[in-house]
């Protein structure tokens, strides 16, 4: 019932991919590829999460996935791997706690009450924190690929070898 | 050593060209540096570059150390189009192994701004379902993502016509926010459905600066630490925008 649930909801979160793939006009060999992206890191990530290790966590082996494949689909469909890597990370970009951080902003600012302000600054410290940890986990971990090939270009990487590149 | 067939002043142009295009539709600044340095290679010539947010700043030096030929050039946000990024990463290798000329690399770059965007209703609805997604992934039943759908559409549109009327880009994405909210927050308010507050927290998750923030942290690990504060800047600008919409909603239905 739980894996169940979890995929579905990646099936939904490859959906909110191509949703925000549409929106940034990328090209239309990529569609197919990029939902595909998105359900395999949400499956990382809620399985992660159901595991209990934790968002943050989750969302970095959800995107260092998400970057190794977009190498892959890089070469297969012929276009920079951003543009297979970042509608894919996109459903898990911590949207939800930034604006519950910035409510809590706009909360503080007329709170009076010091055992409410105190509560209010502790949910918005907490998910300001998780927001950033998050955005970073996302922004190394589809960077991690490129950074252990230590190549300028995919193109001149060893995922590369023995593969005839038409382009 | 290659033979120069152009002139450092076009060259210089088609350069800033590419450079302006990319940092528009969404590529990062190593990549926009690279994309640049090999175009320049291929047609034979070392560049020098600064690269901005908002401005480029391009120095070509002839191999005789002789000759050089600076220019600035502004850049105007367009917002993200990774048909233009993939098509000049296409285009910057042909220069590098089919010794494309300028011409050749002026006629791609005005075909690939010509490239057609998806149709607007394919765009509005496949956002709208995009908004009932997350709707779903954040435990929403059916009624909910229908509410979700329609929220995303609306502010999506609200969005489109505001960018069309040339508001400031943060007002926009104000107007955007305000737009799914309230209709969210409408449903919220006559209890429609089983978790009205789910529909209400997605219904402005379209807007989510992905892109400014994702490469944002790229770039700040690439070492373009300016530029990545700036990006991020910006993200939580939008950020900001998107909570003041939601705010200001949640004044109205509160009164």
């Amino acid at each position: 019932m739980i894996l169940l649930d979890i995929i579905t909801k990646s099936i939904w979160a490859g959906i909110a991919a191509i949703g925000f793939a549409i929106l940034f006009n990328v090209p239309r060999r990529t569609i197919f590829a990029i939902w595909g992206m998105g359900a395999i890191g949400g499956l990382i990530k809620f399985s992660a999460i159901h595991f209990e290790l934790g968002i943050v966590f989750g969302s970095f082996l959800g995107a260092t996935i998400i970057g190794i494949i977009s190498i892959q689909m890089a070469h297969l469909r012929k276009s920079p791997p951003l543009v297979f890597s970042i509608p894919s990370v996109i459903p898990m970009v911590p949207g939800f706690f930034a604006y519950k951080m910035m409510l809590g902003l706009i909360a503080l600012t007329a709170i009076e009450n010091t055992d409410a302000y105190l509560q209010t600054l502790i949910e918005t410290v907490n998910n300001g924190a998780k927001m950033m940890f998050i955005l970073i986990s996302l922004g190394t971990g589809v960077a991690i690929p490129m950074l252990l090939s230590r190549k300028e270009s995919i193109k001149k990487s060893k995922f590369n070898k023995g593969k005839k590149v038409v382009v | 050593m290659k033979i120069l067939k152009e002139d450092a002043q076009s060259v210089g142009n088609i350069l800033l060209e590419i450079g302006a295009l990319l940092m528009s539709s969404g590529a990062s600044t190593n990549r926009t540096r690279l994309t640049m340095e090999r175009t320049a290679k291929g047609l034979g010539y070392g560049i020098e570059l600064l690269i901005t947010q908002r401005a480029l700043m391009l120095t070509i030096i002839e191999k005789d150390q002789q000759h050089f030929f600076s220019r600035l050039k502004r850049i105007s946000p367009h917002g993200v189009n990774f048909r233009i990024v993939s098509g000049i990463s296409h285009l910057s290798w042909n220069v590098m192994e089919q010794n494309w000329t300028v011409t050749q690399i002026s006629e791609e770059l005005q075909r690939l701004k010509t490239l057609p965007h998806y149709p607007r209703l394919v765009v509005l609805g496949t956002v709208g379902l995009a908004g009932s997604a997350f709707c779903n992934i954040f435990g929403g039943g059916s009624i909910e993502m229908v509410v979700a759908f329609i929220a995303t559409v609306a502010g999506l549109f609200v969005r489109q016509e505001a960018i069309k009327k040339k508001f400031n880009p943060y007002l926009c994405v104000f107007f955007a926010s305000l737009a799914a909210s309230l209709i969210a927050g409408l449903a919220e308010h006559y209890h429609i459905g089983l978790q009205p507050d789910k529909a209400f927290a997605t219904s402005v998750l379209f807007l989510v600066p992905g892109v400014p923030l994702i490469n944002s942290v790229t770039d700040l690990m690439d070492g373009n630490i300016q530029n990545g504060i700036v990006r991020a800047m910006n993200g939580l600008m939008i950020a900001f925008s998107i909570a003041m919409g939601l705010f200001a909603v949640k004044m109205i239905l509160n009164f």
